[in-house]
């Protein structure tokens, strides 16, 4: 897997500027040994979808309501729930340097979270070109969380997929993901091919954000 | 032996299958708890049990795999004592009422536990006896009920099955069966694999252990393979009715019931003993698998020899190649270690952990006595801590029975034990430690008449505790004979007793030996040239575990050029990697406490200012000893090292140093300041604080990487931080602010959902220690937010945090 060494500099805050010698370093030490500490899971599974009016969505397993989510999946039929996991080897890696070097601590959980998403950037990929053959689009990812998709629904979307015993993900009584290097999200899959990135950053309502890619 | 273990040594034994997808078939909603169905449903669940028991099962799982108290906790719609109980009535009913297939009796009842659906601390948010005490309160109703075994499956964590394990053989007499869910890598989901599993089932002494879910048989054939290697204990295979693949919305499976049973009848012949089937699985499967398997005979596995310890992560096996216990973790002789200690100094304990790794040790000892600290509480807090983030099995060295066995028992894996001996009352206090967790002992070859003399002397001690060790069911493999090193200063023929009884206990008693090496040198000068070749001699006279300083290059030179010589290198590939290209004299010392990438030599010739603002933490080490000869502490820091944070700090705050460097900065600067307190405390000078600061990421709250951002700086800063550490109750954080009058707290909350756990925190304190102040900061906090919870700050970044803490404190 190729990680983006200027998205790890994003994440640290550095925008597009060039690190120095020394932080470039450690973010390559970093990538190697979160390459070597990761266990890549991931779990996916389609079901029907019914938009209704008020931004009221039936997933068929759950139903909620987003006003930004049902713009999302405008003219969708279907939708993928999905979840992804770097596992928690990259938990203990982060928590062995917060005790030892912090200034490490924080370029492994930058370099960690550009890994998750380039994760889920290539299993997005893929369910994008077996749909794209049977002639559906897949709309960008969005997570619990993103603009008034509540973070609740990521009980439903872990209990669907059964996360805890596929890919190990399991949620804090306050809705935080563990492992911490998790992905829970939705797309959605249209007969209209339009807005077919799989990124999902650039989907998200909240466009002051610190870290938004653009 | 009850039943149940009688059977599945005489004959193939059978489980049921799935549960889920047939009451989902049933109506059972997305979402709905499967176990509110014993109460609402009971008709449904024994039909569901009495079909497998008629197609041919032996044992029907209890509907009770997520039945525990965070799911039906009091007060909920259903408690947890009315679904257990259901549960098992339903089964009951089942069991009298089944019309049982030729040649089938009576049914058994297996009460089923799953996993709790938390992730254990450290990494997640449960607590170990917390789990242990779900566990137990399941298993009491349980047996009140009249379970026949019980079954823990599709267990993905280690630490999480070991508090199972033990809170089902703490509460009941019954046989323990644990099934493990691995993935086709043969790993499981927290890292385990199928050795370092083993070691730890077989250490806690389970009746059955194996495999189920995640799995089709097909894909589980590999692993059985891998478990058949290395248990001696009769094994389960439980698959999934194949891999699955979603259809519309719905779960199916890539291989039907016929082929299903072809496969399990593969997997029996195999050495399987007790089989049948997980999710996706149906009656028919299990009926076609009876009828394809039920003839087919017992093939247990055979009884392995293998002295085996195991991590969360890893088992280590002494077997042909010995292996290295780094034993630099404890305090004899070094003041620093002390000192560390009873400042729960952890940061310091770990670091001589992760050198060791890093240099070669394959087990870490453990020894955390100190005469004035509470030998137990500490011997947890290191071992929990230890264990959070290196992977190698420990070895819990302590004569403190109650620090060995809490120690033991929160230890995530199969420990090594330092150290038992020939007399009685030692043996009779630990052997029932060893039974109960599991471990491998060292045993020192002496007894109530001292240390024998002679070699044959030490083989008369040790076999007798061989001879104790079994009536406990503990194995000579699980036993380690301690060949006893004495200093050849004092006995000149000190080295030859202690070679030869490392010859005898191989070579005559098959046993396995260890051995504290340097205490050979003891009052010799230049001690590592006695040590390491006294070290070759023991390896070449059959040492299987050497208890050494890993950070030694003498001892590794020794070690690594055994390894070679006696073809346990193949191509010499490690001593080419470790020597090509290097120059070293003898006695060198490897670089202790050395941290992957925190090494560099660049910048040879940079002042201590520059070496901190480069945050070069070798360089400002270096640096300030050179400093310190002639220039006193005080001025060092007053005159290089405050202007350099201050310029750090500064660049941090207009955008033109980034987080990395901040850190990277006040790692440097906080290398410079440990010398310069070594020359404080010599001199007497006590060291002037500005002022303590109370620190925590709030109660829901698992993430503490800003909180510990914010420490780091604060600490270069010249404060005493309190770190309450994570997931911090309120209560607490009040209860330190008032005891230790602390007039600064700093809070930190990453998600919308722990922010009132935030904003209860402060209100707490402010009715309890209205004086002291509350900054806080977190990804989800804005200035708005802060106020509006009662902050008196918020900030956006460390730095801000440092300079809220100068105001309220009036540095400047």
């Amino acid at each position: 897997m190729e990680i983006s060494r200027k998205e790890v500099r994003r994440y640290l805050g550095y925008g597009i500027q060039d690190g120095d010698d020394a932080v470039n370093g450690l973010i390559e030490e970093c990538i190697k040994e979160l390459t070597k500490g990761a266990t890549f899971k991931y779990v996916s599974r389609t079901y029907p979808l019914k938009l209704l009016p008020d931004g009221e969505i039936d997933f068929t397993v759950f139903q909620t309501r987003s006003l930004n989510l049902s713009k999302n999946l405008a003219d969708c039929s279907q939708v993928i729930l999905f979840a992804a996991t770097l596992g928690t080897g990259v938990d203990v890696l982060l928590h062995k340097y917060t005790k030892l070097q912090m200034s490490k601590a924080v370029i492994m959980q930058a370099a960690a979270a550009a890994m998750i998403e380039e994760f889920c950037d290539e299993e997005n990929q893929k369910l994008k070109v077996e749909f794209e053959a049977q002639g559906l689009y897949l709309r960008p990812r969005f997570s619990p969380g993103y603009g008034d998709f509540a973070l609740e629904c990521q009980r439903n979307i872990t209990a669907v997929l059964e996360t805890s015993k596929r890919v190990g993900i399991m949620l804090t009584d306050s809705l935080l993901m563990t492992p911490s290097k998790s992905v829970t999200a939705i797309m959605g899959v249209s007969e209209k091919p339009y807005r077919c990135e799989v990124k999902g950053c650039e989907s998200c309502g909240k466009t002051d954000c610190a870290y938004r890619r653009n | 032996m009850t039943g149940i273990l009688k059977e599945i040594r005489k004959r193939i034994v059978f489980f049921d299958g799935g549960t889920g997808s047939l009451l989902q078939a049933n109506g059972l909603k997305p979402g709905e708890l499967p176990e509110t169905w014993n109460v609402i449903h009971p008709e449904i669940i024994t039909k569901l049990h009495r079909d497998y028991l008629e197609a041919g099962a032996d044992i029907i799982k209890t509907n009770t795999f997520g039945a525990n108290g965070l799911k039906f906790y009091k007060g909920a719609e259903f408690d947890l004592d009315e679904v257990v109980r259901a549960a098992l009535k339903n089964a009951r009913e089942a069991v009298e009422t089944a019309n049982y297939p030729d040649g089938k009796e009576r049914g058994y009842i297996a009460l089923d536990l799953g996993p709790t659906g938390k992730l254990l601390k450290p990494l997640g948010e449960l607590d170990f006896e917390d789990a242990y005490h779900m566990y137990s309160q399941v298993v009491t109703i349980g047996v009140e009920e009249g379970a026949d075994l019980i079954l823990i499956e599709t267990m993905s964590d280690s630490y999480e099955t070991k508090a199972a394990v033990l809170a089902a053989k703490e509460n009941s007499n019954l046989p323990v069966f644990v099934t493990m869910i691995f993935d086709e890598k043969g790993k499981l989901l927290t890292g385990g694999n199928v050795e370092s599993t083993v070691a730890l089932l077989e250490g806690l002494r389970v009746d059955a252990l194996g495999i189920n879910c995640g799995l089709g048989p097909i894909q589980m054939e590999g692993i059985l393979s891998d478990i058949m290697k290395v248990t001696s204990t009769p094994v389960i295979v439980n698959p999934n009715a194949g891999l699955p693949r979603s259809e519309g919305g719905k779960t199916v499976y890539d291989i039907d019931a016929d082929e299903f049973a072809r496969v399990m009848s593969r997997i029996v012949e195999m050495g399987a003993c007790v089989v049948g089937g997980c999710c996706g699985t149906t009656p028919e499967h299990i009926e076609k698998t009876v009828a394809l398997c039920k003839d087919i005979p017992v093939n247990l596995p055979d009884k392995k020899n293998r002295t085996v310890i195991s991590s969360y992560a890893q088992a280590v096996v002494m077997d042909r190649e010995p292996i290295i216990i780094g034993e630099r973790i404890n305090p004899t002789g070094k003041s620093k270690f002390k000192q560390a200690l009873r400042d729960h100094n952890l940061e310091y304990i770990l670091r001589e952990g992760v050198s060791q790794q890093d240099n070669g040790a394959h087990v870490l000892d453990i020894n955390v006595g100190l005469p004035g600290i509470d030998e137990a509480s500490m011997m947890v807090e290191v071992i929990k801590e230890i264990q959070s983030i290196i992977d190698l099995p420990l070895q819990i060295d302590t004569s403190d029975i109650e620090a060995m066995e809490q120690a033991m028992r929160i230890y995530n894996g199969k420990p090594l034990i330092n150290s038992i001996n020939g007399k009685q009352e030692v043996m009779e206090a630990i052997f029932p430690l060893v039974k109960r967790y599991g471990g491998v002992v060292v045993a020192l070859a002496l007894d109530e008449d001292g240390i024998p003399e002679t070699a044959d002397g030490r083989i008369a001690v040790a076999e007798k505790i061989y001879k104790k060790a079994k009536e406990y069911g503990i194995d000579k493999k699980d036993i380690v004979i301690d060949a006893l090193c004495m200093t050849v200063s004092s006995d000149s023929k000190g080295a030859l007793t202690t070679l030869e009884t490392l010859r005898k206990v191989r070579d005559e008693l098959g046993g396995k030996t260890t051995l504290g090496v340097s205490n050979i040198s003891f009052g010799l000068p230049q001690r590592e040239i006695i040590n390491a070749a006294f070290f070759t001699m023991a390896l070449q006279n059959g040492l299987s575990a050497a208890i050494i300083n890993p950070n030694s290059e003498a001892m590794m030179r020794s070690y690594l050029s055994y390894m070679t010589l006696c073809d346990l290198d193949p191509q010499c590939s490690r001593y080419i990697e470790v020597y090509s290209g290097q120059v070293a004299t003898l006695g060198d010392t490897l670089k202790p406490g050395a941290v992957p990438g925190s090494g560099n030599n660049a910048g040879n010739e940079l002042s201590l200012g520059e070496s901190i603002k480069k945050g070069l933490r070798d360089r400002a080490h270096a640096a300030v000893l050179e400093l310190i000869k002639d220039k006193e502490p005080l001025s060092i820091i007053n005159e290089e090292m405050i202007p350099a944070l201050d310029q750090v700090g500064k660049g941090f705050e207009k955008g033109t140093v980034f987080l990395p460097q901040l850190l990277m900065s006040a790692e440097a600067a906080k290398a410079a300041f440990e010398v310069i307190k070594e020359q404080l405390a010599k001199s007497g000078i006590v060291e002037a604080k500005k002022g303590t600061v109370i620190l925590a990421t709030v109660r829901g709250d698992i993430h503490d990487i800003g909180k510990n951002i914010v420490k780091v700086l604060l600490e270069n800063y010249s404060y005493d931080v309190i770190d309450l550490g994570k997931d911090v109750p309120p209560e607490l954080i009040v209860k330190t602010a008032v005891e230790k009058d602390v007039k600064l707290v700093g809070l930190s909350a990453l998600m919308t959902t722990t922010v009132p756990s935030m904003e209860e925190t402060i209100r707490q304190l402010q009715k309890e220690s209205p004086d002291t102040k509350v900054m806080v900061g977190g990804a989800v906090l804005t200035e708005d937010y802060a106020k509006t919870i009662g902050a008196n700050q918020y900030c956006k970044d460390a730095m801000a945090s440092v300079n809220y803490a100068e105001g309220v404190f009036k540095v400047k």
